[in-house]
Formats: structure tokens, C-alpha cells, sequence
């Protein structure tokens, strides 16, 4: 029993250090593309605000009980994503639960948050959710493949669809690592973790000109604070992910002081 | 016993009186007629009784000399069952004709009875001479009924047979003129053994002239445009006595003097009888005057019996089988057209259309359709038996051309006459039929009489080949099961639904009980789909409302045909139990409103898929003598064609690519339990099927070119291209069929692997698709029920109104789409871990990308149905039947108890699959391990669970005040929509995508498979041009035909 409770509060420590570490990361490229664009650009710790501000809100609008599940799925959806994968190599407290599955677990599991948010933003009525979700679905489509073509390559270079196996084929220096060995998979891959975050030229689904913020159209207040929160943690998981695929992971150095 | 000449003093003193009797009383006259044939019926049935029980054959010698100086007549057993079936045939003719033969005046039953002699006597006789005599009084007669129809094309058609049957009888007469004066007797035993077509030029040409003369009276392509307009004009009654006992007696005169003839002529006779089978039906299938599409089918199969005949005498197999197999087609025949002549003269009018009639008469559809499966050779009845004995000798013999063409001449037989059954059976028309009791009875005792014999026919080839013996139950019971079943509930089922769909779960139930104990593991996976999935639908279809008749019967009898597929021991068990599937789920599609093209091309691709099969079946026991499935689990069996045979009907049966054009339209539109059948279980029988055959293939695979690797990319484009074509149906139950098409795809693509990670995979989809696509076309049956629609962009909002039916939906496609912590995601582990370890890594991108098209189409089918905004007229709309959820709701227990814990399911998966399937699954507690990685199903479940728990929570305790707004409460660009159809995001749902990779999809497959239909068509619509309706041309036709043939086969002597 008490293994599972260190399990928990150890993915719990993660949860914390990632979320943050996302809040973080996305105050900071605000703040670079307003700088881009010539302007001031929000503070740093703007997503806090944002979160704080819409989970203050005192009136919630509801659609219907799928709508309220919704966030609760993408939520779920972005923490467990990070709960399949291990973040820190060679690291018992930051594997989190890892031992659940190997790579193609995470692939499909990214899809969870997915569908039911795309679900719960369809019980809304606004026609502009589904359009949303559809583009979002075709562009699926698009990355799916070459990410996953790009990861059969890891497999068939080293052998395993274990992340960790996948980090530990990579240790040993700066010239192991899949950027470096596998170049065309970590292009392949690093495209379609463009089109999986929606960044700029693959962001059609969000729409920024045409309909308002695409398939969250509807949410409001808490809703969109939970929404807001896994943004932070979904982009964090999927960029630890990355890291351990293609650029070495991130270990905690050869002594290990966190085990 | 009474003297055989007897059957003629009967007739012709009979006749003679029919003439001062008709002057009393024409019912007088009437009765006497019926008198003497019954006389004759009775002679001859006594006869056959007395020799089939042992008793010795009669030979007459007339004026009480010996031959060649008297005439003797001979009745055998084969003469005797000709004879008897020929009576019986004129004395029920008699009453079918009792309408006509009240009208005209007495000769009509004098000409009646002298036709019935001619028969008689061209059967027994054993004198050539005679046998020209009893010929001509048979075509006098026969030509002169034919012309008693008050119209000018019956003159006409008359008048042509008499042009030639003259022209027969001067060849024939010149024949014997020559044989007399060559061997001195006119007996044909005594010329038998003097080998007359072996005495130079003359010998043979003497034989050449009495051979083309029976030919012509049988009817050949091409010149045989005659006999067509006979079949075209003449009455229903005369033409049933025509096509049967007449075109018997001839076939069996041909028999008599084959000896004669030595084998010479065999061969000619083979190519001239298959090529009048094949060139028959096809022109049949343009064919829209249903009198003239009998006659086609008349000249086709007694064109097939004697190919048959000499084709298989040529190769040199015992006389007995043949003899069996040709009596086999010879009977099916005879009753069968007997019956469906007089059923023709019932219905008014010409069209097939005009058999609409027989919409609201079910009985009489009934005995329609007895007779035409007869024909088109389902089982029980001889036909297929005989079938499938001439295909396997064939196959022994090498003969691949001809077995080839048999089956496509088959191919349009079956297409000629199911077309007709859609017509009979779907046409509207306000007409009612009218009442002719005598053609009615006769065509209803003929149909009772295929039945039997068929019964019989079954049980003797059952007993000669069947090995079903393992069973607690004999084998032909087993093996008729699921016929006898099916006429169990037929009799009962004016019964009400809920009693009968009891009462099939009861005998399912029953069934299984009876024959679980004794199926080995593997196939027991399938024997537990098919049974527990039939009764699943069985207990879904309670919902239904309105009682159809034949529901019940149809579907028992194909739960207990799929039952009956994985017990077969052997390929004839193995391929009985498929027709009885094939023919069953035909009737079913049929019962959908507007399923008359569906099913056809149904019927027309499953029996393309049979013939493959059969032909696989044939080729194997051709090469190894092989027909037990023990032995063939062996190995060391050369299997490789067998394989392409039997995989390619596995594929087609499955909707594999390019096949899969039959697919959409059988699954939309069928019944909405019936597709549930079709998509959920009917398509496990064809991955059982092609389960066994990879299966026997790895066993006996001794390297070379591996054909499983194409099978794998079969399946991987299988799987790509119904989801794409999923993405972009309107119809959801359209959209359903690609999806099952896609998932059958995944099927097919882990069984090609054919290790055991691709074979856990294999079962595991086929296990979760049977729960999922049981979920979905169940929910969808209700929502069409509810809606009146299929078309989704018409629905939305429904997640309101039907909340239950809602959450089955969700749950199946989560499943489907194999997103953990779903059951769906075992399978796309297995499958990607297996293929990359294979090193099929292309095929496994492109699984990759079907399954991310399929969320296209799965949140596609959820959001527009359930989602979005609720039309005005589904306000009212109520929660699906309590028989259709509590279904749905079992199995999506099932699925949870699955995605709990994936162990339960798939440890024993793994321990049923055969030692010869190479690997193992490798467990370490819960997690299956692979060579590449590692999953845990119930620790992803527990984590998600937790995870979604959490958040749930936080939400619920942080959410304050909670208002909920009702439909059109929307931000929506400053204004308040309230049309619901242009609210709700539906229709053309992924244009981008249609522009995108649309092109991928063009239907090519249904154009290709459209050229082939037109071709046919066309090719059929030029070649029936020879039948100009002329009778100088087709007397020039006749004399040219026999000159080509004289050419042919007299040049090189």
C-alpha cells in the first residue's frame, strides 16, 4: 500500500514541477512573440493570472453533462500523458507510472484529452466547435504519421519501444542522441510536435481570424481555467517526451543524486 | 408386376376411348385422361418400387421374338426412375392443364397422352428404329399441344419446332439407314458391341448423323433458337412436361446410344453441352420474359447434364458416381422446372415484374423460392451435391477449364434466378393473383417432392462423406441442423416475436450445449461468437415491432449454419454449413425495404466467394486426396494454390479491398438488427475461414514467396481505405460498414502475420470487434427507429433524449478507436508491436494512419448524431427499446470488464492458439511484454481512472454557482441562431479532407466491378442477337451447327 502512496506523491511532485515549469514556459514565449510583434508583451507569469482570474469567476454556463465532462477528460488527458512517461532518466521518483506501457501507450493516450474535450465542446451547440474539432482531427491525421513513422524508425534503430530504453540507447554523449544519429526521424518528428501543439503555420484549427479560439469557443470560467492548466501540463509532457526521444533525455547525471 | 407394355396398351387404348367420352361428358373425358396416365404412373411406379427392392429388371420381347428380328424394351432401374418421374410429372400436368383442356376440344388430351407414350417409349426401347418412332410421336404430339395456345407465336413457335424436329429426324433417319446397312441390326445392345463409328468413313459418318440428330432435339447453343420461342409462347402446363420429362427422355435416349457411338464423341459431347450451359445462362441474364429465362435455364442445365456426363465418362471416373451426379442435376431439374413452369402459367402477364404478385402470397414465394435455390444449386437439395462432386472430380482429373466454366455458367445461373427472386419478392404491384388450383398444387407437390428427395439426396452424400461422427448427435442431423431448425420455427411462426425469438435463443442455446463438448479450443473461440452473438441478436430483435415473416426461421437457421462452420471436420461439412450461411443471410438482407440490388450483389459475391472456396477445397483434394481437416493440421501438403483460392474467398466473403463493393449497401440496407448480424458476427465466419487456411498454409510453408506478406498488405490497405471511405458517408449505417471493413482490414493484417503476438491480436479485435460493432449497430438500431433516418446530418442533439444509448455509443468508439485505457488499445499494441517486430514497418505506418483517419469518422458519427443541436422534430423523440440497450449495456460490460483487466481475455486467447503458430506471449504479472516494450491494461486503467477522478473532484468542489442554458444559448457572433439545420455542423463534414485525399477513394473498384456487369451485358445483349425469331434462320443455324461440328471433329479422320 505504502508503494503506491509513494508512487502517488512522487507523480504528484512531478505534476507540480511540470505544470509549473509549463505556466512558466508559456508566460516566456508570450512574452517573445510580443516581442516580435514590437510590442510590450504580458508578464511573465501572465498564464497564472489568466488561471486564477477564470477559476474565480462565481457563475459557471453549462451545456449538458458531456459538456461539463469535457475539460475533465482534456485535463486528465494532459496529466496522465505525463504520468506514462518517465521524466527524468535513471530517476525512481520522476518515472512516475511508467511501467504501464511503452511508447505507443503515450501515442494513443495523447488522444484520451483529446476526444472528450472534443466531445464536450460538441454538447455546446456552437457550430464553430466542431468545425474546430474536424480540422483538428484532419490535422491529426497529417502529424500522426510522420510521427509515427519517425518513432517505428526508433524502434527499428534501437530495438525497443521503451522510452526508457530509448533514453538509455542514447546515453553516453552528445553525438548519441537521435538528433544527431537519426537526423531525418527528429525532423520528421519535431514537424509534427509543430502541428501537434498547433503553432504557427499548422494553428488553422484555432482560427485566430475566422472563429474565435476554435473548439473551447463555449468554455468559460472554471472550464476554461482547467483548459488553460492542461495547456501548461499537456505541452510539458509532450515536450519531455520529445526530449527523451530525440534529444537524450534528461537524466540526472552519472551519480544520480535524486534516487 | 404388370407387363411394361402395359404403359402403352394403357395409353393407347385409353386414348381411344377419350374421344366418345368427350361426346357424353367432357369431365368424363377428363377423368379417363387422368385414368390412364395414372395407370401409366402407377405401372411405372411399381416397377421402380419392385427393382429398387431388389427385384430383377423387365426386358419385353415384342411379337415373342428375340432381336434383332422383334423390338424388345427394356426397364431398368434408370429407365424405371426416369418413367416415374415422367408419369407422375403428366398425371399432375393433367390438372394443371385442366383449365385449357376443358376449353379445347378432346384431341388437346388425346395429343396429351400420346406426348406421355412417346416418353414412354423413347426410355424403354432398346431398338433404334423404334426409338425414331416413339421420338416422332412424341415431337408430333408435342409440336401440335405447343400450337393449341390461341396465339400467333405459339403457331409460329410450333411450326419452328416441327422445322427442327424435321430436320432431326432426317438426320437421324439417314444415321440409321447407314448403321443398318453396316451392322445388320437395328438392337442396341447388339450394336453397342459392334463399334459402327470405328468402320471407316462411313461408320462415322453414320454415327456423326444419329449423334447431331439427338443433339439437335436436345437443344445446343447456338441453334437452339427454336426451343426458345417454344419456351417463350407455349402453355405453362405443356412446357413443364417439355423441359422435364420430354428433355429426360431425350437425354436418357442420347445416353442409350452413346455405346453406339463409341468415345468418340465424348469429347465433342462435353464441349457442346458445357458451352450450351455457360452461353445459356449468360444470354439468361438479360433475360425479362420470365418463360423464355426458364427455357434458358432448361437448355442450360440439361446442356450441363450432358457435359457432365461425357466429360466426366471421358476422364474416366467410375460409372456409378457419375451416373449419381448426372441423376443428381437430372432430378433437380425435372422437378424444379416441372414446378416452376406451372407456377409461371399462374402469373398474368410476361415481365418478371408481373411476379410482384407474389409479394403478398408468402406461401407461394415459398414454394418460388424452394424451386429456384434448387436450381441454383444451394443445398440440401441434388444439385449441389452434385455440384460439388462434379467440381472435385473435375479437380482430380485436371480439368480446370471446364470447372471454371461450369462455375461461371453457375455464376450467371444464380445471378438470372435470385435477380427474379429480388423482383418476386420486392415489386409493388396492385394486381392479385388469380386462383389455378391444379397448376398451383402440381407446382406445390413438386416443391414438397425437391424437399424430400433433396433430404434424401443430403443424407446419402452426409453418410458416404461426412465425418461429423465425433459429435453427440448423428452426422446428418448435425449437419442439416440448421435447415431443420429454421423449418421448425417456419411452422410456427405465425407465433408472436417475443415467443419466437425465445424459442431461437432456446434452440441456440440447446445446440451448443450438444456440440461444445466436442469443438477443440480454437474453433470453440468462434463457435462461442457465432452462438452467443446470435443469441444476443436474437434477444435484440424483441424490439421489433412488426412480425415478419420468416425472421425467426432465417435467423436460427443461419446462427446454427455459422455454429455449424466451426465443427466441420471436413471441407464438404466446412462448405455445406457456408451455403446454408450464404443462403440464409441472403433471405435476411432481403427483408430489408429496399435491399432488392443490395442483397443480389450479396448473394452474387458471397457465391463468387463460395466458388472460390469450393475450388480451393477442390484443388487441395486434387493434389493430396486431402478433405479432413486432422490431416490437413499435419502438414506437409502442397497448399499453396489452395490458399490463393481459398484466401481470396475468405477476402471476398470479408469485404476485403476491392471486393468490399458488395459491403456498404448489404449492411445499410438490411434490417437494422440484421446489420448489427452481419457486421458483428456473420464477418467472423470468413476470418475463421481464412484463420484455417493460414493456418494450414504456415503449417505446410517450406519457404519460397511467402503469400502471407501480400495477405498483410491486403490487409493494411483494407484497414486504410474503409476508413477513408468511412470519413465521408452521410449515412451512419454506410459509415458503420467501411468502419467494419477498416476493422476486418486490422483482422486480416494480424492474422497475416501469423505468429502468436499477430494471432492474440487477431482474436482480441475479432472478440472486441463482435462487442463493439454489436454496441454501435444496436444503438444506431434504435436511433434509427427513433428518427426514421439514417442520415446523420438530419439527426443531432440526441445525447438529450437518449442518454443510454449515448453512452454505448461513446464507449464503443473509444473502443474502436483503441484509445487507452479502453479494451481498443490492447489490440493496437499487439498489432504495432507485432508488425515492427516483424519488420513491417510500412504496413504498420499505415495502420498508423487508418487508425488516426478512423477518429475522423468516429467523433464524426458522435457529434452529429448525439451532439450539436436537437432537430425540432426530435423533441419528442424517447429512449431506445429496453430490448435493444439492455443488450448494448451487457456488452459494454463486457468491454469495462475487458479494459479492466485485459488478462481474462487474452491469456486464454493465447493458450487456444495451435503450437504450430511460432512464439509466445511473454507475462510478467499483469504486463505483457514484447521484444520491443511492455503494457500494463490495468494499470493504465487504474492511473486514468485515478487521474480522471482527481480532476472530477476538483472540478465539482470548485464550481460555485452552476447555470445551465438551454438549447441556442450560444456566443455566436452577436446573434441568437434558432434554426437548428443551420446551427448544427453536420453535413459535408471534412470537405478539406475530401479535397485533400478524396482522390484515393474514387470508387474504382465499383467501376471496375460496374464494367464487369456491363460487359457481360453487352456481351450477352450481342450474342442473343443470333436468335433472330426466324424459323428459315434457324433451321439454316441447325444445319450449319451440325456442318461446323462435322468439321470439326470429322477432318482429321
Amino acid at each position: 500500500m505504502s508503494h503506491y502512496l509513494i508512487l502517488i506523491g512522487n507523480a504528484a511532485l512531478t505534476l507540480f514541477i511540470v505544470m509549473n515549469w509549463g505556466l512558466i514556459m508559456g508566460g516566456l514565449i508570450r512574452k517573445i512573440v510580443g516581442r516580435v510583434h514590437g510590442r510590450y508583451g504580458p508578464p511573465i507569469w501572465q498564464p497564472y493570472i489568466d488561471i486564477i482570474k477564470t477559476l474565480g469567476k462565481r457563475t459557471s454556463v453549462i451545456h449538458g453533462t458531456m459538456f461539463f465532462l469535457g475539460p475533465v477528460f482534456r485535463l486528465a488527458g494532459g496529466i496522465g500523458t505525463l504520468m506514462f512517461i518517465p521524466v527524468l532518466y535513471e530517476s525512481s521518483i520522476f518515472a512516475n507510472f511508467s511501467f504501464s506501457g511503452d511508447i505507443l501507450l503515450v501515442m494513443y493516450f495523447i488522444f484520451f484529452g483529446q476526444l472528450g474535450m472534443a466531445l464536450g465542446a460538441g454538447e455546446s451547440g456552437h457550430p464553430h466547435s466542431p468545425l474546430a474539432v474536424g480540422r483538428g482531427l484532419a490535422q491529426m491525421t497529417a502529424f500522426e504519421v510522420p510521427f509515427a513513422l519517425s518513432v517505428i524508425s526508433l524502434a527499428m534503430q534501437y530495438g525497443t519501444l521503451s522510452i526508457t530504453g530509448i533514453v538509455a540507447a542514447q546515453q553516453g554523449g552528445i553525438l548519441n542522441w537521435t538528433l544527431f544519429t537519426n537526423p531525418l526521424a527528429t525532423i520528421a518528428a519535431l514537424i509534427a510536435l509543430q502541428g501537434m501543439n498547433m503553432h504557427s503555420p499548422f494553428d488553422i484549427v484555432l482560427a485566430p481570424q475566422e472563429i474565435p479560439i476554435g473548439p473551447p469557443t463555449e468554455y468559460q470560467s472554471t472550464f476554461l481555467g482547467l483548459l488553460q492548466t492542461n495547456r501548461a501540463i499537456f505541452t510539458g509532457a509532450k515536450l519531455v517526451l520529445f526530449m527523451n526521444l530525440f534529444l537524450g533525455g534528461s537524466s540526472v547525471g552519472a551519480g544520480g543524486f535524486m534516487n | 408386376m404388370v407387363n411394361p407394355i402395359y404403359l402403352f396398351v394403357a395409353a393407347l387404348g385409353g386414348a381411344f376411348l377419350i374421344g366418345p367420352a368427350d361426346k357424353v361428358n367432357k369431365n368424363l373425358s377428363f377423368w379417363l385422361t387422368v385414368m390412364i396416365v395414372g395407370v401409366m404412373a402407377w405401372i411405372s411406379g411399381s416397377w421402380f418400387h419392385f427393382i429398387e427392392k431388389g427385384g430383377e429388371s423387365a426386358q419385353v420381347f415384342t411379337a415373342g421374338l428375340r432381336p434383332p428380328v422383334s423390338i424388345n424394351l427394356m426397364l431398368g432401374y434408370k429407365e424405371a426412375f426416369i418413367l416415374v418421374l415422367s408419369n407422375v410429372a403428366g398425371l399432375l400436368g393433367i390438372f394443371a392443364l385442366r383449365k385449357r383442356f376443358m376449353e379445347l376440344p378432346a384431341y388437346a388430351m388425346m395429343l396429351y397422352v400420346a406426348m406421355l407414350t412417346g416418353v414412354n417409349g423413347i426410355v424403354m426401347t432398346r431398338d433404334i428404329f423404334n426409338l425414331f418412332v416413339f421420338i416422332e410421336i412424341n415431337s408430333i404430339a408435342t409440336y401440335a399441344l405447343i400450337a393449341l395456345e390461341p396465339s400467333r407465336k405459339a403457331l409460329s413457335a410450333g411450326f419452328k419446332y416441327m422445322i427442327a424436329g424435321g430436320i432431326a429426324s432426317i438426320l437421324f433417319l439417314l444415321g440409321t439407314i447407314y448403321i443398318y446397312r453396316l451392322g445388320g441390326t437395328l438392337n442396341i445392345d447388339q450394336l453397342a458391341m459392334l463399334g459402327i463409328a470405328d468402320m471407316g468413313k462411313a461408320g462415322w459418318l453414320a454415327a456423326f448423323l444419329l449423334f447431331s440428330s439427338i443433339l439437335i432435339e436436345l437443344k445446343p447453343f447456338p441453334a437452339n433458337g427454336w426451343a426458345l420461342d417454344v419456351y417463350q409462347s407455349a402453355h405453362g402446363g405443356v412446357l413443364a412436361l417439355i423441359s422435364s420429362a420430354n428433355a429426360g427422355a431425350m437425354f436418357y435416349a442420347l445416353y442409350k446410344v452413346m455405346p453406339i457411338l463409341g468415345d468418340q464423341f465424348l469429347g465433342l459431347l462435353a464441349v457442346v453441352g458445357l458451352v450450351t450451359f455457360f452461353f445459356s445462362n449468360l444470354l439468361g441474364t438479360r433475360q425479362h420474359n420470365f418463360k423464355r429465362l426458364l427455357g434458358y435455364s432448361s437448355v442450360g442445365q440439361i446442356g450441363l447434364m450432358m457435359g457432365v456426363y461425357a466429360l466426366l465418362t471421358k476422364l474416366g471416373m467410375e460409372q456409378a458416381r457419375i451416373l449419381i451426379i448426372t441423376g443428381a442435376i437430372f432430378v433437380n431439374h425435372f422437378l424444379a422446372k416441372a414446378g416452376l413452369f406451372w407456377m409461371a402459367e399462374t402469373i398474368e402477364g410476361e415481365d418478371l415484374t408481373a411476379w410482384g404478385v407474389l409479394r403478398r402470397n408468402p406461401e407461394k414465394l415459398f414454394s418460388f423460392g424452394i424451386l429456384l435455390f434448387s436450381l441454383a444449386g444451394f443445398p440440401p437439395f441434388p444439385m449441389f451435391w452434385a455440384k460439388w462432386n462434379i467440381v472435385m472430380g473435375l479437380a482430380e482429373h485436371g480439368s480446370y477449364v471446364a470447372l471454371a466454366t461450369i462455375l461461371l455458367g453457375s455464376m450467371f445461373e444464380i445471378f438470372m434466378l435470385l435477380r427474379w427472386l429480388g423482383v418476386a419478392a420486392k415489386t409493388k404491384t396492385e394486381k392479385e393473383s388469380a386462383d389455378h388450383y391444379g397448376l398451383e398444387i402440381s407446382s406445390r407437390i413438386f416443391m414438397l417432392a425437391l424437399i424430400v428427395i433433396g433430404l434424401r439426396a443430403s443424407g446419402f452424400f452426409i453418410v458416404n462423406s461426412f465425418n461429423m461422427n465425433t459429435y453427440m448427435l448423428p452426422a446428418s442431423a448435425v449437419a442439416m441442423t440448421p435447415l431443420i431448425a429454421g423449418a421448425f420455427i417456419y411452422l410456427i411462426d405465425w407465433l408472436g416475436v417475443k415467443i419466437k425469438a425465445v424459442l431461437t435463443i432456446v434452440l441456440t442455446g440447446v445446440y451448443l450445449y450438444f456440440i461444445i463438448p466436442a469443438v477443440l479450443p480454437l474453433p470453440m473461440l468462434f463457435t462461442a461468437v457465432f452462438g452467443l452473438g446470435g443469441i444476443i441478436i436474437a434477444f435484440a430483435s424483441m424490439y421489433r415491432k412488426i412480425n415478419v415473416r420468416g425472421f425467426y426461421p432465417l435467423l436460427t437457421m443461419l446462427i446454427l449454419s455459422l455454429v455449424n462452420i466451426t465443427i466441420a471436420n471436413s471441407t464438404l461439412e466446412f462448405f455445406t454449413a457456408w451455403e446454408f450461411m450464404t443462403l440464409s443471410s441472403y433471405l435476411l438482407l432481403m427483408q430489408g425495404k429496399n435491399a432488392q440490388e443490395h442483397a443480389l450483389r450479396y448473394v452474387m459475391f458471397s457465391m463468387g466467394a463460395a466458388f472460390l472456396i469450393m475450388t480451393g477445397f477442390a484443388v487441395l483434394y486434387a493434389n493430396t486426396g486431402v478433405t479432413d481437416f486432422a490431416s490437413l493440421l499435419l502438414g506437409r501438403y502442397p497448399f499453396r494454390w489452395s490458399f490463393i483460392l481459398i484466401g481470396l474467398g475468405m477476402l471476398v466473403k470479408m469485404g476485403g479491398i476491392g471486393f468490399h463493393v458488395w459491403l456498404p449497401g448489404a449492411y445499410a440496407e438490411a434490417d437494422d438488427d440484421v446489420s448489427t448480424f452481419f457486421s458483428a458476427i456473420l464477418s467472423k465466419a470468413a476470418v475463421y475461414g481464412l484463420l484455417l487456411a493460414i493456418l494450414v498454409y504456415t503449417i505446410n510453408y517450406r519457404g519460397g514467396f511467402d503469400l502471407r506478406s501480400v495477405l498483410g498488405w491486403i490487409g493494411a490497405l483494407t484497414a486504410i481505405f474503409g476508413a477513408l471511405m468511412a470519413v465521408f458517408q452521410e449515412d451512419i449505417k454506410r459509415l458503420l460498414a467501411y468502419s467494419s471493413m477498416s476493422q476486418l482490414g486490422y483482422i486480416v493484417l494480424a492474422l497475416a502475420m501469423a505468429d502468436h503476438l499477430g494471432w492474440t491480436a487477431a482474436l482480441y479485435i475479432t472478440v472486441l470487434h463482435v462487442m463493439f460493432k454489436g454496441m454501435l449497430f444496436l444503438a444506431v438500431a434504435g436511433i434509427v427507429h427513433a428518427t426514421g433516418t439514417r442520415l446523420m446530418y438530419r439527426m443531432g442533439g440526441l445525447i438529450k433524449k437518449m442518454p443510454l444509448s449515448f453512452i454505448s455509443v461513446l464507449i464503443a468508439i473509444i473502443a474502436v478507436s483503441g484509445v487507452p485505457p479502453l479494451a481498443g488499445f490492447g489490440a493496437k499494441w499487439m498489432l504495432y508491436t507485432g508488425l515492427i517486430q516483424r519488420g513491417w514497418y510500412l504496413r504498420a505506418g499505415i495502420a498508423f494512419f487508418s487508425s488516426a483517419v478512423a477518429f475522423l469518422y468516429l467523433f464524426r458519427l458522435i457529434h452529429s448524431m448525439f451532439l450539436g443541436q436537437l432537430k425540432v422534430e426530435h423533441r419528442e423523440v424517447k429512449e431506445a427499446s429496453p430490448w435493444l440497450i439492455a443488450p448494448q449495456f451487457a456488452l459494454l460490460i463486457g468491454i469495462m470488464v475487458v479494459s479492466m483487466f485485459p488478462t481474462i481475455l487474452l491469456k486464454p486467447l493465447s493458450a487456444i492458439l495451435p503450437d504450430s503458430i511460432p512464439g509466445q506471449l511473454a507475462w510478467q504479472e499483469g504486463t505483457l511484454l514484447s521484444n520491443l516494450g511492455y503494457w500494463n491494461g490495468s494499470a493504465v486503467m487504474w492511473v486514468t481512472m485515478g487521474v480522471f477522478m482527481l480532476v472530477l473532484l476538483w472540478l465539482i468542489l470548485w464550481l460555485r454557482q452552476v447555470k445551465k442554458v438551454g438549447q441556442f444559448n450560444i456566443v455566436y457572433a452577436a446573434e441568437k441562431p434558432f434554426i437548428p439545420e443551420t446551427t448544427h455542423y453536420a453535413y459535408n463534414f471534412f470537405p478539406y479532407y475530401q479535397k485533400a485525399l478524396g482522390g484515393l477513394i474514387k470508387p474504382r473498384a465499383t467501376s471496375f466491378w460496374n464494367g464487369v456487369s456491363e460487359w457481360t451485358a453487352s456481351t450477352a445483349g450481342a450474342i442473343r442477337q443470333i436468335y433472330t425469331g426466324n424459323a428459315q434462320t434457324y433451321a439454316m443455324q441447325i444445319f450449319l451447327y451440325i456442318i461446323v461440328l462435322y468439321f470439326i471433329v470429322g477432318v482429321g479422320l
